[in-house]
């Protein structure tokens, strides 16, 4: 089972926001910082702009992981569009939660100076959607 | 809180007076149909008969609050229904649709309610209402309240702007829990006094209850259960139509990316080797229970609408309170209360991110 786990390579989808972790991935390519190439990311201009649906539909179509990350709380570029978004973010994983798929989603703050936090925390991701194992969701008809 | 005592063949009266001294325009209220019990429109008071047998009947069909969802008119409507009806119409206040001014909201006690066809069809054992012993009995003999009824830790009149509460045999207390619930009762000519109902001990005892009903329904505890239970579902939408909080103009799952057919589905199927059909299911639910998980007021319409009579009671309010109580928040309580969707604090649920 250990081995099995080994081989497995994740698919994790990342939603950023343009103004703080979409540039902070940047700063981390441009200082040729390493991080796991499972994580794909998809930009928006906030992390506002994320809405749970999105999570929902990555899971039944396959993803074995889902992060939203943005702006440090108080540091939005559109002021407090970051506030709202961690309170949906909250339910959805309350929501999910229920059938065991809250570790799955995760949502975390990097700025666009945090280079070095960017790479630090997609290896971390990684390795903890690979502890989890596939998704269920993953082969099944849905 | 101002109020008084009447017996109920006076009740006729004050709803009669609320219509004739143009405190309302018309009034949404329940009228009894041979053994069943259905919502009437009315703006005549003559048509108003005896309501006193219908206001505390045992019986749930539509949520009241759904008939005026989206009325953004300027004559004033009067609604007498039960309490889990007029907690959703004060989230559709919250929610922009339905005028805080042209509404009047009236609240009678609640004890819980059998489905309408169940009540229809035990209307002989049941009456015209009941109380908690009388449930109690009639369960013994497999006539049960609806599980959301049974859940349901709010059911005495305590929100909206007129309370209508069961003060024990032909009585009944109407007290105004708003100035402008106590301005319509004087219109209609009552001579009010302070009245007390807060009844705490009573609610306590009923939450007691609702808690250990809530813990005995099965639980949809993992994915796989998820999907067993959702099985069934035809994805008919039934459960939002009837839904009184879910009130998206153009819903998304009635749009193509939502409701994929032809060749966007074809692709779909090309993506993933193969996928359910009626599609969206899990989505469609899923998508669902966040958008009502902060402002479902547990009524069960959904349950009652699902034509595969799948237990959605089991779902949408018990997944609902769980974020409800993540935000402290009682949908329905107080008209002045933000939404907890539309608001926030600057230091909070960091715990709740991974």
């Amino acid at each position: 089972m250990g081995e099995e786990k080994g081989g497995f390579e994740p698919k994790i989808v990342g939603f950023t926001c343009n103004w703080c972790t979409y540039a902070g991935a940047d700063l981390a390519g441009t200082s040729r910082k390493k991080y796991p190439p499972n994580v794909r990311l998809i930009r928006m201009m906030c992390t506002a702009r994320f809405d749970p649906m999105f999570a929902f539909k990555a899971l039944l179509n396959g993803a074995d992981g889902v992060f939203i990350s943005g702006c440090h709380p108080g540091e939005c570029h559109y002021i407090k569009g970051n506030f709202y978004s961690r309170r949906r973010i909250a339910a959805l994983r309350t929501i999910l939660k229920q059938f065991g798929l809250d570790d799955r989603v995760k949502s975390y703050w990097i700025s666009a100076s945090e280079g070095d936090k960017f790479a630090n925390t997609m290896k971390g991701i990684t390795e903890e959607i690979k502890e989890l194992g596939p998704n269920p969701m993953r082969d099944k008809i849905l | 809180m101002k109020g008084t005592e009447l017996n109920y063949g006076e009740l006729e009266g004050v709803l009669k007076g609320l219509l004739e001294n143009k405190v309302v325009d018309c009034l949404i209220l329940p009228r009894r149909v041979g053994n069943n019990v259905s919502y009437m429109l009315v703006r005549d008071k003559d048509k108003i008969a005896a309501p006193e047998s219908v206001i505390f009947a045992p019986s749930f069909g539509v949520n009241a609050a759904n008939i005026v969802k989206g009325w953004m008119i300027t004559e004033k409507v009067g609604i007498v229904a039960k309490p889990c009806e007029i907690r959703a119409a004060i989230e559709l206040i919250k929610l922009k649709q339905l005028n805080e001014d042209s509404v009047l909201l009236i609240t009678a006690d609640c004890a819980g309610a059998f489905a309408n066809e169940v009540y229809a069809a035990n209307y002989a054992d049941i009456g015209d209402q009941v109380d908690s012993a009388k449930i109690k009995e009639l369960a013994g003999k497999g006539i049960s309240i609806r599980d959301a009824c049974a859940i349901c830790d709010n059911r005495l009149a305590d929100v909206g702007d007129i309370a209508i509460a069961q003060a024990g045999g032909e009585k009944a207390v109407v007290a105004g829990l708003t100035d402008k619930g106590e301005e319509a009762l004087s219109a209609v000519g009552l001579s009010l006094e302070d009245k007390e109902l807060e009844r705490a001990a009573e609610k306590e005892k009923i939450a007691a209850e609702a808690k250990q009903n809530l813990e005995g329904l099965p639980k949809i505890s993992s994915e796989e259960a998820l999907e067993e239970f959702l099985r069934d579902c035809i994805v008919c939408k039934n459960c939002r139509d009837v839904c009184p909080v879910c009130y998206c103009k153009e819903c998304f799952f009635d749009q193509p990316l939502g409701n994929p057919v032809g060749g966007d589905l074809l692709n779909l199927a090309e993506a993933r080797g193969a996928i359910e059909v009626p599609t969206n299911q899990l989505l469609y639910h899923l998508t669902r229970v966040y958008h009502v998980s902060t402002t479902c007021v547990a009524c069960g319409a959904c349950e009652d609408a699902c034509p595969k009579d799948i237990p959605l009671t089991r779902f949408y309010p018990v997944l609902a309170k769980k974020v409800q109580e993540l935000f402290e928040y009682v949908p329905g309580k107080d008209a002045k209360e933000p939404l907890p969707f539309t608001t926030y604090e600057e230091d909070e649920l960091e715990e709740c991110l991974r």
